[in-house]
């Protein structure tokens, strides 16, 4: 729970970035390792099954959001944690949050996970 | 005489509101025991859940425009109505979280061997393989960016008003959350006309 001084500064709002960062890069890479190796596919898949409702009938997918939920939500933990009474360099957190992005919608262009599975695996 | 004034307005959308109720509860016993709803959605199995994911879609289109609209507002420093923002912000979020959770419950069949999935493999595989799979990745980085802004917006309130930077972060938020949603609409909506579940 933030206290009046935490939200002076920008920390608590770094945190949510860098956490959606860290979110949807691990879904990028989840994405690729499943592309890159079967065995990974279906121990992904094996984790959508734990809890998504029809997760045999979603197939891999299941898994990946699952591990992007994971990812994003601990990631906001940690960060919060860290951030909550101070505030790294704003412009730094901006760049590493909007090249995050940038490389997950990359990675996630299928022509690119393709290729990039082909060689991997 | 400003007292009296208030009183009358607050009578009058009373009656206003009680009117459009019945109205619409007239209207809606008529169309449920009248309608041929189920030519509208179609003969699939799947037309309730497509139907819902489309509703879904169709209501994250119109808070993720207005998002849009409250991005411009955040990042031209105009002044704001933060409560406005924070319920508008909050249907954003949980919208998109709907849309998700429908779409999830629609790839069932999109996948089911007949299905869609197994359509465009055999006839026109890039439409799966290239357009379909960005979409439904385009589509999940709405969420965390859609509930990130929400909380920024609940979380520092008045503070938006005099922090520029709070301003252009949670503006940007907004921004991606569109466009990342015109993409997963846009793809959504092209591969539907060219075969449903």
């Amino acid at each position: 729970m933030n206290t009046k001084t935490d939200l002076d500064k920008l920390g608590t709002a770094q945190a949510a970035l860098l956490a959606v960062t860290v979110g949807i890069l691990a879904l990028a890479l989840s994405n690729l390792g499943a592309e890159a190796s079967k065995s990974f596919q279906i121990s992904i898949h094996n984790i959508g099954k734990l809890w998504i409702p029809g997760a045999e009938g979603i197939g891999p997918y299941s898994g990946k959001e699952t591990i992007a939920l994971i990812a994003w939500l601990a990631s906001w933990w940690i960060f919060h944690s860290l951030l909550r009474r101070r505030e790294w360099n704003n412009q730094w957190v901006l760049a590493i949050f909007l090249i995050g992005i940038a490389c997950a919608t990359t990675l996630l262009w299928p022509p690119v996970f393709s290729y990039l599975g082909h060689i991997l695996g | 005489m400003t007292h009296l004034e208030d009183k009358d307005e607050k009578t009058s959308k009373d009656t206003i509101i009680a009117l459009l109720l019945v109205m619409a509860g007239v209207g809606g016993g008529i169309l449920i025991v009248s309608a041929p709803a189920q030519q509208l959605l179609g003969e699939s199995l799947y037309s309730i859940r497509s139907a819902f994911h489309g509703l879904f879609a169709g209501i994250f289109m119109i808070t993720a425009t207005i998002g849009l609209y409250q991005a411009f507002r955040l990042w031209s420093c105009a002044p704001l109505n933060i409560r406005e923002i924070e319920v508008g912000s909050l249907l954003n979020a949980f919208s998109c979280f709907m849309t998700i959770l429908m779409g999830n419950w629609v790839y069932i069949p999109y996948r089911a061997v007949g299905g869609p999935k197994s359509h465009f493999l055999e006839n026109i595989p890039e439409i799966h393989k290239v357009f379909f799979e960005f979409k439904e990745f385009a589509a999940l980085f709405t969420l965390p960016l859609a509930v990130a802004a929400a909380y920024l917006i609940c979380r520092y309130g008045e503070r938006l008003n005099s922090n520029k930077q709070l301003r252009e972060t949670t503006a940007l938020l907004l921004i991606l959350t569109f466009f990342y949603f015109v993409v997963a609409f846009g793809l959504g909506a092209a591969i539907t006309k060219l075969k449903s579940v």
